[in-house]
């Protein structure tokens, strides 16, 4: 479960200070797929950022299971976003250096995991995403709706209690967007907690609820 | 107790991730530029080592000849205020049944003046063709034995033992043949017109009056040691009788032992002597006080090279991480956000820097001990003073290497602290 309470981030300072989050108040519950959509400058991606732990807000508190983030060191946010949480990028994030099977163990390798017990789960995961005959090819030699599924797997390999993903299919086009709304649907299905930013109403569609956001604030929050 | 054993874990897996985040940046860099680097570290190896050690090797060089070619191991000679070594038979006797002394010299030596031109006098106003010179009285076989000085004839042949009459004149005392001929040096002086089979006088100042003896030009040494290209050779026997007195007594003997035994002969030799019987050195210790000033100020230049080497080595290290890091930012910053610990991606740049540093070593160490060294040794540079042999030990070098990866280990981790402690989330989206 996460909550935001009376959340406030502003950029700049003086007379170019910008609040893009206005006093939100936000919470999402375990097994919940939520998609958070509206407008350019709506300020979904910050909303997401400081519910992701990437960034802090200006004011106002995150819970992560009853846990108040404001409290936490960057290294023990660090460690909570390696334990507890799961990316999906917009342009997919994968190191070029490491091949698909690689980029997936690399966080169970940091959680202190053996290197063949992480590549166990991590073949399990990519076999999830469909991708299991891919795991020896680098990010280069895969099609952008393949890199995001590696991506996908990457960030579900380690078990996270929530998966954010920043529009993950901003990037695709329709015929590979499809596998990985799909593959997020599946996760959900399993119980995955998943916070979805996204622009396209069709894929907000998959998700169980809906929130709106617009100039910070939250306009709409329906169920599906 | 705990919370270190956790803070331990911690570290330990910050390194296995970063050492798995190394090997496979390594194996998927560009091959050229992976090659670069290393070549430029070999480099840098090179000048630690090879300029530092080429620099003391002329200076070693000059040593190693003057005890392989003059001194032996051991050197005993006249003990100051003395012209001669007292008890000289009974050290050389003593010398002779030494077990570890493989070779000795025995040598008189006088101050004559050689007189090269026998024919002509010269006239009221002209300088007489003639030069002042050390003369050796040699036993030519028990000199090749500690000496091999057939090897510095040059011209001619060298002296035999059953034919008298004959000299061996060092190259730089005939104007012709030396190295210091052109450079109007005052006082310095030359034999001119003399060459091989070529009459010369030489003559000794005694009390009683001079002795003189003729002999003909047998061969003109030629060695990069002053004690052989400044002097004059005859036979020992033959000198011995030009000698009024004392004529048992030597000036110099030369000792071939093995170099580590020489201080222990050295001290054997003291004992057996008392203290002011002798002059007795070795070969390290009989070096003029000048060449070792000139070794010491090699060495502090070759230790000034060094550091500008390795000042040049740390700025190729840093440049390249910090290129390599900051083009990666936005993968750090990934890396970062999913919860990868920088001191896993400082370790990760770390490694790759100690990488290179090692490999670059390997190769320098391999070039130096497998190439360089034993090169240089067949073929010593030719210094007009010395031949430059290549001065490299292997603790000298791994010290080297040491003080180089320590500098890599410095100048991988900087860059690497720099850009990781940027803001995970600017440096995601590259702001």
């Amino acid at each position: 479960m996460i909550r935001a309470e009376k959340l406030v981030k502003k950029y700049g300072s003086g007379e170019l200070e910008l609040t893009v989050l206005k006093n939100l108040d936000l919470e999402i519950k375990d097994g919940e797929f939520v998609a958070i959509i509206g407008p350019s400058g709506a300020g979904k991606s910050t909303l997401l950022y400081q519910l992701s732990l990437l960034d802090g807000p200006t004011s106002g508190e995150i819970y992560l299971d009853r846990q108040r983030i404001s409290d936490l060191s960057e290294v023990e946010k660090t460690a909570l976003r390696l334990n507890k949480l799961g990316y999906v990028f917009q342009d997919y994030a994968l190191l070029p250096d490491l091949n698909s099977i690689e980029n997936v163990i690399l966080p169970m390798l940091m959680q202190g995991m053996t290197h063949s017990k992480a590549v166990k789960k991590a073949e399990k995961a990519m076999a999830r995403i469909g991708l299991s005959d891919k795991i020896h090819n680098l990010p280069a030699e895969l099609s952008g709706g393949q890199q995001q599924r590696v991506s996908i797997a990457r960030a579900i390999a380690h078990d996270p209690h929530i998966l954010f993903a920043d529009e993950p299919t901003a990037n695709l086009d329709t015929a590979s967007a499809r596998p990985v709304m799909e593959s997020f649907q599946d996760l959900n299905k399993d119980g995955q907690t998943i916070i979805m930013i996204t622009h396209e109403e069709e894929y907000a569609s998959k998700a169980k609820r809906v929130i709106t956001l617009k100039d910070g604030v939250i306009v709409s929050d329906e169920k599906n | 107790m705990k919370k270190l054993n956790e803070k331990r874990k911690e570290y330990l897996n910050a390194l296995r991730v970063g050492w798995f985040l190394a090997l496979r940046q390594i194996r998927r860099a560009n091959k050229s530029t992976t090659a670069l680097i290393i070549f430029i570290m070999v480099l840098t190896f090179l000048n630690l080592v090879v300029v530092s050690g080429l620099l003391v090797g002329l200076i070693a060089g000059s040593f190693e000849q003057y005890r392989e070619g003059y001194s032996g191991e051991v050197y005993i000679s006249s003990a100051d205020g003395r012209d001669h070594i007292e008890n000289s038979q009974a050290l050389v006797t003593f010398l002779e049944n030494h077990p570890k002394v493989y070779a000795i010299s025995p040598r008189h030596t006088a101050s004559a003046q050689i007189l090269g031109t026998l024919n002509d006098l010269p006239a009221k106003d002209e300088r007489a063709n003639s030069i002042g010179a050390r003369l050796n009285g040699i036993d030519p076989e028990l000199e090749e034995d500690v000496t091999g000085f057939s090897r510095f004839i040059w011209k001619g042949e060298n002296l035999d033992p059953s034919e008298e009459g004959y000299i061996v004149v060092g190259s730089n005392l005939i104007k012709k043949y030396s190295s210091f001929a052109d450079a109007n040096i005052p006082g310095l002086s030359f034999l001119e017109d003399v060459d091989i089979g070529s009459r010369v006088r030489v003559s000794m100042s005694r009390e009683s009056g001079t002795v003189s003896k003729d002999f003909i030009i047998k061969g003109i040494a030629k060695a990069k040691i002053d004690e052989i290209s400044t002097r004059v050779f005859v036979l020992d026997r033959e000198l011995k009788r030009m000698i009024p007195v004392n004529k048992e007594e030597l000036q110099e003997i030369s000792v071939k032992t093995d170099y580590e035994y020489a201080p222990i002969l050295v001290q054997e030799l003291k004992d057996f002597m008392g203290p002011n019987e002798a002059r007795i050195q070795t070969s390290d210790e009989a070096i003029p006080s000048f060449l070792r000033d000139i070794e010491s100020t090699m060495n502090v230049l070759g230790n000034a090279l060094s550091s500008i080497a390795l000042v040049v080595a740390s700025i190729t290290v840093f440049i390249v991480i910090f290129i390599n890091a900051v083009t990666k930012r936005k993968f750090i910053g990934i890396m970062k956000g999913i919860g990868i610990s920088p001191s896993a991606i400082q370790f990760s740049y770390v490694f790759q820097a100690m990488f290179y540093g090692i490999l670059g070593s390997t190769i320098g160490l391999f070039l130096t001990f497998g190439i360089l060294k034993p090169y240089f040794n067949a073929n010593p540079i030719d210094f007009p003073f010395s031949d430059g042999i290549l001065i490299a030990t292997w603790s000298g070098s791994f010290t080297r290497v040491a003080i180089l990866l320590i500098v890599t280990l410095v100048a991988g981790y900087l860059p690497a602290k720099l850009i990781i402690r940027k803001n995970t989330l600017d440096s995601i989206l590259g702001r």
